[in-house]
């Protein structure tokens, strides 16, 4: 699993494939509040990103990821 | 298939524009002058005409104007022309033309307006 | 070569030859405006075709050339002998090009030079226009846009904020980058809706952009999330980069269609931003900033610059403003433009369009702009400013008045179905339809207000609909719009489908001309060649049916087959000799430039008169001809026509007359070359020829003028007393003899001193089927063409004598030598008598003179197809080719003019 989802935390590791967005998408739908934590997550499909552009969730561990973290904070800005 | 008249007395730009359109999988069809033109223009239907205007017999200019004065069903006109003057251009669009290029045409400039005038997408 | 190539340079030398042809008409006609136009169309209609190719030398001069011609045209220039020769000059300048490109697929660079010269000259042909001319023109717009009363509604276009949102230090920053030198690249890419479904991942892409200096990504959907469909690719992505463009290229290569790139440059970075609040010091500084500027005192600038900065709000415009001007004070100090515009801007804190550098990222609003936002398609900058063309292009044809209602009327329409095709082409269907409505109020209101009211309209921004909003519609509007604009005509017909690299002929749209490769017709004509061989063996194989199988029956039917193929055979033949048949003004129509040419050279005044020019003849025969006639002309240029004050005194007219006729005289073609110039002296000939050995002392005694006058065409004999550039280059007449006789004709003079000297030329009409003679010599058999044999005798061996070693023998008065033909060949053997010991012996006549040749026998004649020998083979002169026999044998045709 790329995503985990606990309660309203949604738990990015590795590479998220195209295929979550729909799940991701439902998460946000139910956890309008939904936070995020991408810490090992190295990327996400740009369905995903389109997906986190419109929720704007709040970020509780940044990617270790530099690149990634650059691209998220200008994406949810 | 989308039939386009080539008019030009120049066998090779005839070529050179026929070459284009049908790799891109057009029908095109070839007049040499005016008077051939209109001839064919009548009893065929064209979805686009490419017209030169220095023509013997019957010019470009004069071709449009019969043309445009026929009740037919009106479709686009591109003249091409070797000079880039605003002069033909104006005299251009008078006798009928809708869009006015300078040659030589590249290809994918012919391609890309062929597309938009035949409303199939850029 | 490709196709195209070749169709070029086919129909660019008959363009050529057409130039050459219509400027030697204006010769005679200089006022002729009709052979002017044409002209100038043969000219522009080359410049066009050759600006398909990347050939600039060959364009530049052909470009030089039709300004040239228009301004003849239009009276401007006046049509001179001097602009002839410069246009004749150019044109052999192009037809060298069109040899190069012909033999080498390519034009090597070291035109350029020639190229420019001859450019250069042409133009300078064209002197200034006086004024009227050029107004006239003009005018003629100038009325036809002025009496236009259309309004045009005027569309507020507003230019809006520049899109990228560059924080001030990260746009000095890029600032600095652009200014040091880097090329700094703005990529726009917007993945399209159904990206994801392509397994394509945009953001990975994206990720992929190396030297990545600033980035953006923004989304289109605004949707409620619940209703967001996450699988439909909104993104836009905007990265700037100083990344090489073909790198970038390279990375985007998949989806070049759905990325743009744009190239900043420094001064486009330069923004200031802040609240516009005013400052109680503002006026003062600018004015001493701005003497400062004009007394180019940079150190004081700097340092008021940076005082003013501490004492204003870091939140200011103002102060932002000033920050931008340190720091172009340091890296593009000697800019003096960019400072004044940006001190001055400090007056109203708008930075005027200033740069137009910095228009490249303030992109203004056109109406195409607008209808991509709503329909969410992504255009490359190319197709943008395509459509924009086309819309601004039917807004000028809109504007036009209504000169003819019909015409009118059609414009309108075809306006629409334009108008309706960028709908189209854009998925806007429903667009299409209000264009379809706007053509129906404009046509019943015989105006164009109603279709320019609606492209005004396109062009005002209006809610930004959603395009799940729009797509609804679409739905429901796309059948009625395809109704509307599919015509009922829309019908394929096939029957007008043609052949797109076929070729018309311009003279005769009607006519079914075809231009064929020689080749294929001369593979056709040795396939008929062989077919009339194959045909001779059925009289063998009746034959053989008869006397060897003793079937009568079926040589007889044989016989009746063979006369059935014989009569298709011939037919076939005839009709091939007839497609290879061309006129003789193939060969005259240079004629006309050439005399020019040289008469020019030599002050002489010639007056050529060409006649029988649609006399035909085999092509091969044709070709043979070219050579030696143009040598004949030059030579009557030269030698026979005198110069204007030679003539006059002699009492003609100072300008000569030059004649070439072509006529047909039975089987054979006749051409004359006649001139009225001085004539041939036999006196000078005789003793040029004893001069030169030529002839000894007796013949010169004895010989007759008409003798004397013929020897110009022995070997080694050339008139001319100084060796001309034009015709004597050291060769004579003798190679305009051997030229002739190659293709079997005979060459003669007449001449008569004072008054001309008359040349002509008798060629077989077609060369394909020769009549020999077979004769049989040591127990092999050979031809003999049958017009080079004047009789067949058989000579008693007692009537043969020998005269200085060589044998001889009296025929009807006349002393006749006799040759052997084994002694011919170099075989050592005696011919062999017959049973009355009398030698069969040809008759044939070589050089005028009657030589008899001992053969062992004769036999009958034949028609063959000669064949001439390739090869090793070809360099036996004493052979004119080799045909086949009925029987399949080879059978090898002498040629006794060499043979001896």
């Amino acid at each position: 699993m790329a995503i985990e989802y606990k309660k309203s935390l949604a738990i990015f590791s590795g590479n998220v494939s195209v295929e979550e967005a729909e799940g991701l998408l439902d998460f946000f739908v139910k956890n309008p509040k939904g936070k995020i934590n991408v810490a090992d997550c190295s990327h996400i499909h740009a369905a995903n990103l389109q997906v986190l552009m419109v929720v704007k969730p709040i970020i509780t561990n940044e990617p270790k990821d530099m690149d990634l973290q650059t691209w998220l904070h200008i994406a949810l800005k | 298939m989308k039939n386009i008249l080539v008019i030009d007395d120049a066998a090779t730009v005839r070529l050179y524009h026929c070459n284009i359109l049908i790799s891109a999988g057009y029908h095109t069809d070839e007049a040499i002058n005016g008077i051939e033109a209109l001839e064919k223009a009548l009893t065929h239907h064209f979805d686009l005409y490419i017209v030169d205007i220095n023509m013997p017999k019957m010019d470009g200019y004069e071709f449009l104007k019969e043309l445009r004065s026929k009740d037919i069903p009106q479709a686009p006109a591109i003249m091409v022309s070797t000079e880039s003057a605003k002069n033909d251009e104006m005299l251009a669009y008078n006798a009928g033309a809708n869009l006015y290029l300078v040659k030589p045409v590249k290809p994918d400039e012919l391609l890309s307006f062929t597309r938009i005038l035949l409303g199939e997408g850029i | 070569m490709n196709a195209l190539l070749e169709q070029f340079l086919s129909e660019s030398r008959d363009f050529l030859q057409g130039i050459a042809d219509k400027l030697m008409q204006l010769e005679e006609n200089p006022n002729s405006t009709e052979l002017m136009v044409e002209l100038f169309r043969f000219v522009h209609t080359l410049k066009g075709n050759s600006g398909l190719f990347d050939f600039p030398e060959m364009t530049r001069v052909l470009h030089a050339s039709e300004d040239l011609m228009d301004a003849v045209r239009n009276g401007r220039v006046h049509y001179s002998q001097e602009l002839a020769d410069q246009l004749l000059e150019a044109m052999d300048f192009v037809g060298i090009l069109m040899d190069e490109v012909e033999g080498t697929g390519q034009l090597s660079n070291q035109h350029s030079e020639v190229s420019a010269a001859l450019a250069q000259s042409l133009r300078a042909l064209i002197v200034s226009a006086p004024e009227d001319s050029i107004e006239i023109g003009s005018d003629a717009i100038s009325i036809l846009l002025e009496s236009s009363e259309i309004s045009i509604p005027k569309t507020n276009v507003t230019a809006e904020k520049p899109t990228l949102n560059l924080p001030e230090e990260i746009a000095v920053e890029l600032y600095r980058t652009a200014k040091s030198g880097d090329v700094v690249t703005l990529l726009e890419y917007a993945p399209e809706a159904e990206c994801f479904f392509k397994g394509e991942d945009p953001f990975f892409l994206v990720r992929q952009i190396p030297d990545v200096l600033w980035r953006e990504v923004t989304t289109l959907n605004n949707a409620p999330l619940a209703e967001m469909d996450a699988y439909s690719c909104q993104l836009i992505f905007r990265v700037i980069t100083t990344a090489d463009v073909i790198e970038l290229r390279e990375l985007f290569r998949y989806v070049p269609e759905q990325v743009n790139f744009k190239t900043l440059e420094a001064a486009s970075f330069i923004l200031p931003d802040g609240e516009k609040e005013e400052d109680a010091l503002q006026d003062e500084f600018i004015a001493s900033a701005l003497e400062l500027l004009n007394k180019d005192d940079t150190a004081t600038l700097i340092r008021s610059t940076e005082t003013m900065l501490g004492l204003v709000a870091p939140t200011l415009w103002f102060s932002s403003a000033l920050r931008w001007l340190l720091i172009i004070l340091e890296c593009d100090a000697e800019n003096q433009a960019l400072k004044r515009i940006l001190i001055e801007s400090l007056h109203t804190f708008e930075l005027p369009n200033l740069t137009n550098l910095a228009a490249e990222i303030v992109v203004e609003k056109s109406p195409v702009e607008e209808i991509i936002e709503k329909s969410a398609i992504v255009l490359s900058e190319k197709d943008h400013a395509r459509f924009d063309m086309i819309m601004k292009s039917q807004r000028d044809v809109l504007r036009l008045p209504n000169n003819n209602n019909a015409v009118f009327v059609g414009r309108l329409k075809a306006v629409a179905t334009t108008l309706k095709g960028c709908c189209l082409a854009l998925n806007k269907n429903s667009d299409a339809v209000e264009v379809e409505k706007a053509l129906e109020t404009a046509i019943s209101e015989n105006s164009s207000e109603a279709l320019l009211t609606w492209l005004a309209n396109y062009t005002i921004p209006t809610e930004k609909t959603v395009e799940i909003v729009e797509s609804e519609k679409m739905v429901k509007s796309e059948q009625d719009v395809e109704k509307l604009i599919i015509s009922p005509e829309k019908e394929t017909h096939d029957s007008s489908l043609i052949m797109p690299n076929r070729r018309a002929e311009d003279n005769a749209p009607a006519s079914k001309t075809l231009k064929v490769d020689q080749e294929k017709i001369d593979r056709l004509m040795n396939l008929i060649g062989e077919m009339v061989v194959a045909k001779n063996a059925l009289p063998y194989l009746a034959n053989r049916a008869e006397t060897v199988f003793g079937v009568r029956e079926l040589s007889r039917e044989i016989k009746a087959q063979y006369a059935v193929i014989n009569r298709v055979a011939e037919e076939m033949q005839d009709t091939i000799m007839q497609v290879r048949m061309m006129p003789v003004s193939f060969v005259f129509q240079r004629f006309p430039r050439m005399v020019r040419d040289i008469s020019r050279k030599l002050g002489k005044e010639v007056h050529l008169v060409l006649e029988g020019e649609n006399t035909e003849a085999d092509k091969n025969i044709i070709e043979a001809l070219a050579d030696p006639l143009i040598h004949i002309v030059r030579n009557s240029l030269d030698h026979g026509l005198e110069l204007p004050e030679i003539r006059k005194a002699a009492g003609k007219p100072a300008e000569g007359k030059l004649l070439i006729r072509a006529s047909q005289e039975s089987d054979r073609v006749l051409i004359e070359i006649i001139d009225d110039g001085k004539g041939i002296n036999p006196e000078v000939i005789k003793n040029k020829a004893y001069e030169k050995g030529l002839i000894d002392e007796t013949t010169l005694e004895r010989i007759s003028d008409q003798d004397a006058v013929n020897l110009v065409f022995a070997a080694g004999f050339s008139t001319a007393e100084v060796i001309s550039d034009l015709s004597g280059r050291g060769v004579g007449m003798d190679v305009v003899r051997s030229a002739v006789e190659k293709v079997n004709g005979t060459v003669g003079i007449e001449s008569e001193v004072g008054k001309g000297t008359r040349l002509f030329l008798s060629l077989p009409l077609s060369m394909a089927v020769t009549n020999v003679m077979i004769i049989e010599s040591n127990k092999q058999i050979f031809g003999v063409p049958m017009d080079m044999v004047v009789e067949t005798v058989r000579v008693p061996f007692d009537q043969i004598q020998a005269i200085k070693q060589k044998q001889t023998t009296v025929l009807r008065g006349k002393i006749v030598p006799l040759l052997s033909l084994n002694e011919l060949l170099a075989q050592n053997i005696d011919q062999i008598p017959n049973e009355g010991n009398e030698f069969a012996t040809l008759i044939v006549r070589i050089h005028g003179e009657n030589v008899g040749i001992l053969v062992d026998d004769f036999r009958e004649t034949v028609d063959i197809i000669l064949k001439p020998m390739a090869g090793i083979l070809g360099g036996l002169s004493g052979y004119s080719g080799a045909a086949l026999l009925g029987d399949g044998s080879v059978l090898m045709v002498l040629n006794p003019r060499e043979l001896i």
